[in-house]
């Protein structure tokens, strides 16, 4: 016999037998000794649905059909994408090297090239060793006779050119008895007088029209002599082009021949041919930046130093900065981005302080994540992409024009102005997965139009998976994975048992278990530091038992806090007794990790009035949506059953005794509802029992979450005062498959010392907690309703 | 017969002063670097009409004695400026000297100083080209004008006793 009066006359449901109250597994279904015995699991445990959406989205090669893997925290997202994607790429070809070199066309825009995988470090060395070896073969060519000869030739001919003109006029200047002077700066005129310029004195001395003659014929001069030296820099212009056509005759052989060969060794390659042949002309051109280097002097003609194409690095321009190479890689590359900031993705351009500026060249461009996956694939956090500014749409807009573009978030966004580059852009093919909660993906699915084109494949990973002989042995071989991989103690079976009745229950659900990989980790390793506190080379069944209780200890303080104030009287829950109005209601409370749940007094009041039940909670804006929503039900639940054709002539006030923060969820509503009828029928509730559970207009009460949390927060304070027999939990019969209930809770119901109910409908709770027929308690109510009715009518008659 | 002094004419922009330190450290002779101040360009320059055309800007600027006379002593001084840095290093004995007056007339005297062997070097000379060789007595200013004019060193024997 229960605790309770169950017989079939007053339709009351019987109490849930202890084998109903937690599913246990059973060790002995398992014909394994040790996890050591087990092999690996093969696949991935639990999620057929997320790994069929990985085949198909690693398998499609079509524009668009990027990967969203979605899931809670912990589920083994990243681990089940990346074991997949590694499978893959194994198998693919290796993407392309590529590298940045000097557009010698448009400076500001350097050249992405193209080259084989692993030849990029090839060319760049091939690269280096040319550069070296014009370094010694034009010096080289500079110093042979034949350029030194025709160089003098140029030099003296100018030279030549230059004096002959000055002579001339000199000449036609000493015909008329004037002399041409060099002075420190130019050239001056005047009058001589036996081979002797004439003095002031003996100027004055002359006759005026002979001192006009003189100084007109001066002028004269001066004239041809402004013109002549005009013609001069045109002269001087004639020279260099010619000095430099001979640089580059005597040179031409030496660089033709050397870079042809570099030209040869590359000649599967049309683009690096047309690069080497633009470095062949652009040497070609800037042959004196090799002599420079070479003697550590400037090359300079006719004292006049020569422009040079970088007065720092001359030859930095023939450098090849290599972005990306894979001549270690095998296969396709995998990429994680940890920190998915615009410059780690797209690649970014230094800039190095020079004289106080900030200069940069193409040898300072940066590869970004997707430059290292590109021809792979590309592993991102969606929130940390979301959180890092403009990260998602430079992600977009890469993907979307299959291109990585380079652009500093700084000179996008006009906030530096510093001389920088526009690189050309690499073209892009990768797979990206985003892994992130999701809600994450939804809110992108609304509110991002171009989310649902990128990432066409929504991997969604389930929280649980079913239980049953089958899944209870890939689960253990799963454990025995793990154990193995993070180097942990084997598990004995009973440990095996134990550690999947723990995540069934963490899966809140009896028929489930958790998938949620890292709580299994964290037990697992907890697990083997108590085997190895207790001296065992094995993990046992008690070693995870204290695993799981050490963690609700360290998690428990407020539980206890709580259940100390309802010990101590400070908040009032009775056990025992029965009372009209009050009910003990269950609430679960989650703090970090931890959930716990803890009885609370809902108590309600009737009176005469016009419909309305009062919400107190929600009067004092302490109660959320959903709370509120659940007590307008009970409006309805009360109008439809008592009040059908005539008007419901009561108002009623609800309240969650001593609770001071919000309260939220609709799981109390059926023991509000027990309240107010229990008010109105004036029928006394025995505290020994509490309730949970949602109600809908009908009166069929409905399943809620945490009800092993619920049943286990109202045991502990029966416990801690006694159990008497009596005491017991009202549970909606559709939460039954839900309970994963402690141990002590089972054997205290197997001992007959407390109870747990589960309940359909409003009528079988009312009955259970009223020790009355459901009929008598509506009969009761109708009677009132009634007489409220009436006294409504007289009152308005009245008025 | 032993070359004992060596006499050069500096001109703005010197060359081929290391070459001439280089041959009297062979000569184991004494090298004067000589700076005329050509008494032509302080009468040019005091001419009322006196005009400079500027090379190679080739603008025309009135010149007058004052500024000709700080523009040679800037060039006097630039000059030994150029001198020491090429000569300081090396062993050689040298010494810088200012004249004023007519190149020839001061070029001339500065041979006749000491009465030694002298190789006159004209400004941009190479003085290894084979010299024109000058007794003294016979060395006019107008001679040594034209001498000058044909770049070649011009060797003056150790006058007889």
């Amino acid at each position: 016999m229960g605790p309770v009066d169950t017989s079939p006359a007053i339709d009351m449901p019987a109490p849930l037998a202890a084998g109903e109250l937690c599913r246990r597994c059973d060790p002995a279904q398992f014909a394994f000794a040790s996890t050591a015995e087990l092999p690996d699991l093969e696949g991935v445990l639990g999620q057929p649905r997320a790994v069929s959406a990985i085949e198909f989205g690693v398998g499609i090669r079509r524009e668009g059909y990027n990967l969203f893997a979605m899931g809670p925290a912990g589920i083994g997202r990243h681990t089940v994408v990346r074991r997949h994607l590694e499978s893959q790429a194994q198998a693919q070809a290796t993407p392309a090297d590529w590298c940045y070199v000097y557009n010698f066309e448009t400076p500001h825009k350097p050249r992405a090239l193209r080259l084989p995988a692993g030849r990029a470090n090839a060319f760049r060395a091939a690269m280096e060793r040319l550069v070296e070896d014009l370094r010694a073969a034009i010096p080289a060519a500079f110093e042979t006779d034949e350029y030194r000869t025709r160089r003098q030739e140029i030099e003296s001919e100018l030279n030549a050119r230059q004096e002959k003109a000055l002579e001339a006029i000199g000449a036609r200047a000493k015909e008329q008895g004037i002399s041409l002077l060099r002075t420190p700066a130019g050239f001056g005129f005047a009058p001589v007088r036996e081979e002797k310029v004439i003095s002031p004195g003996e100027w004055s001395e002359l006759p005026e029209d002979e001192q006009k003659r003189l100084e007109a014929l001066i002028e004269v001069l001066q004239g041809e002599l402004e013109r002549a030296i005009h013609e001069m820099p045109k002269w001087r212009r004639e020279a260099l082009r010619r000095l430099r056509e001979l640089a580059r005759q005597v040179t031409q052989a030496a660089v033709t021949g050397l870079i042809e060969e570099l030209k040869a060794e590359y000649a599967a390659e049309p683009q690096l041919q047309a690069y080497l042949a633009a470095v062949q002309e652009d040497v070609l051109e800037h042959v004196e930046a090799f002599r420079h280097t070479k003697d550590g002097e400037t090359p300079a003609l006719f004292g006049i130093p020569l422009p040079q194409p970088d007065a720092a690095e001359p030859l930095r321009r023939y450098a090849v900065n290599v972005l990306i190479e894979h001549s270690q890689a095998r296969g396709a590359p995998i990429v994680y981005e940890d920190n998915p900031a615009n410059d780690a993705l797209v690649g970014r351009i230094e800039h190095i302080s020079q004289m106080g500026a900030l200069v940069t060249d193409f040898t300072l461009i940066k590869a970004g994540a997707l430059h290292r996956a590109n021809g792979g694939y590309l592993l991102l956090d969606a929130l940390k992409v979301l959180t890092q500014p403009f990260a998602w749409e430079a992600l977009k807009r890469s993907l979307r024009s299959r291109e990585i573009r380079i652009q500093s978030l700084g000179q996008a966004l006009g906030l530096v102005s510093t001389v920088s580059l526009e690189p050309e852009p690499v073209p892009l093919q990768v797979k990206v997965v985003l892994v992130g909660e999701r809600l994450l993906y939804y809110l992108l699915h609304a509110y991002d139009p171009e989310f649902a084109e990128l990432f066409k494949v929504a991997v969604d990973f389930e929280e649980d998976m079913a239980r049953g002989p089958e899944s209870d042995l890939a689960y253990a071989r799963a454990i025995a994975m793990l154990a193995r991989a993070e180097k942990l103690r084997p598990l004995e079976r009973e440990a095996v048992a134990a550690v999947i009745e723990r995540l069934s229950r963490d899966a809140g659900d009896a028929e489930k278990v958790s998938a949620s990989m890292r709580t299994l980790a964290d037990l697992l390793r907890e697990s083997d530091y108590w085997a190895g506190i207790a001296g065992r080379a094995v993990i046992s069944g008690a070693d995870v038992r204290r695993a799981v209780d050490t963690q609700i200890e360290r998690a428990d303080r407020v539980r206890e806090r709580l259940q100390e104030h309802i010990l101590r009287g400070s908040v009032l829950i009775d056990s025992s007794g029965s009372r009209a109005g009050q009910v003990n209601a269950l609430a679960v409370l989650q703090l970090g990790g931890f959930s716990f749940g803890t009885p609370h007094r809902v108590t309600a009041r009737a009176r005469l009035g016009t419909g309305r039940v009062l919400d107190i909670e929600r009067e004092s804006e302490l109660g959320g949506p959903i709370h509120s929503k659940g007590v307008l039900i009970l409006s309805g639940y009360l109008a439809g059953r008592y009040a059908a054709g005539k008007p419901l002539s009561v108002s009623a006030s609800l309240v969650f005794e001593q609770s001071y923060g919000g309260v939220e969820g609709d799981s109390a509503s059926s023991a509000e509802l027990y309240a107010l009828l229990s008010a109105l029928a004036e029928a006394p509730i025995r505290q020994s029992l509490a309730v949970t559970g949602s109600v809908n207009q009908h009166g069929d009460v409905q399943a809620i979450g945490g009800v092993n949390q619920k049943i286990e927060g109202f045991f502990d304070v029966c416990r801690a005062r006694g159990l008497t027999g009596t005491q017991g939990v009202l549970i909606p019969q559709a939460n039954v498959k839900n309970l994963m209930l402690r141990h002590d809770v089972v054997a205290a119901v197997a001992a007959g010392k407390f109870a747990v109910y589960p309940v359909r409908t409003v009528d079988e709770g009312i009955a259970l907690l009223t020790g009355e027929p459901a009929a008598a308690i509506h009969a009761r109510i109708e009677r009132r309703l009634s007489e409220y009715a009436e006294e409504a009518r007289a009152w308005r008659q009245q008025k | 017969m032993k070359i004992r002094r060596i006499v050069v004419r500096l001109e703005p922009r010197p060359a081929g002063l290391e070459a001439l330190a280089q041959l009297a450290e062979e000569l184991q002779a004494e090298l004067l670097a000589l700076f005329v101040e050509n008494a032509d360009l302080l009468h040019l320059a005091a001419l009322p009409f006196a005009r400079e055309v500027g090379f190679p800007s080739a603008i025309r600027r009135s010149l007058d004695s004052a500024a000709m006379e700080r523009s040679l002593q800037a060039l006097a001084a630039e000059l030994r400026r150029v001198c020491d840095a090429a000569l300081g290093a090396s062993s050689v004995k040298w010494s810088f000297r200012v004249a004023r007056g007519s190149p020839a007339a001061a070029l001339a005297a500065a041979a006749a100083e000491s009465g030694a062997a002298t190789l006159l070097v004209p400004s941009g000379a190479d003085p290894r080209a084979a010299p024109v060789v000058v007794a003294l007595p016979q060395l006019t200013e107008a001679l040594l004008r034209e001498l000058l004019e044909g770049k070649r060193p011009i060797l003056i024997p150790e006058a007889a006793p």
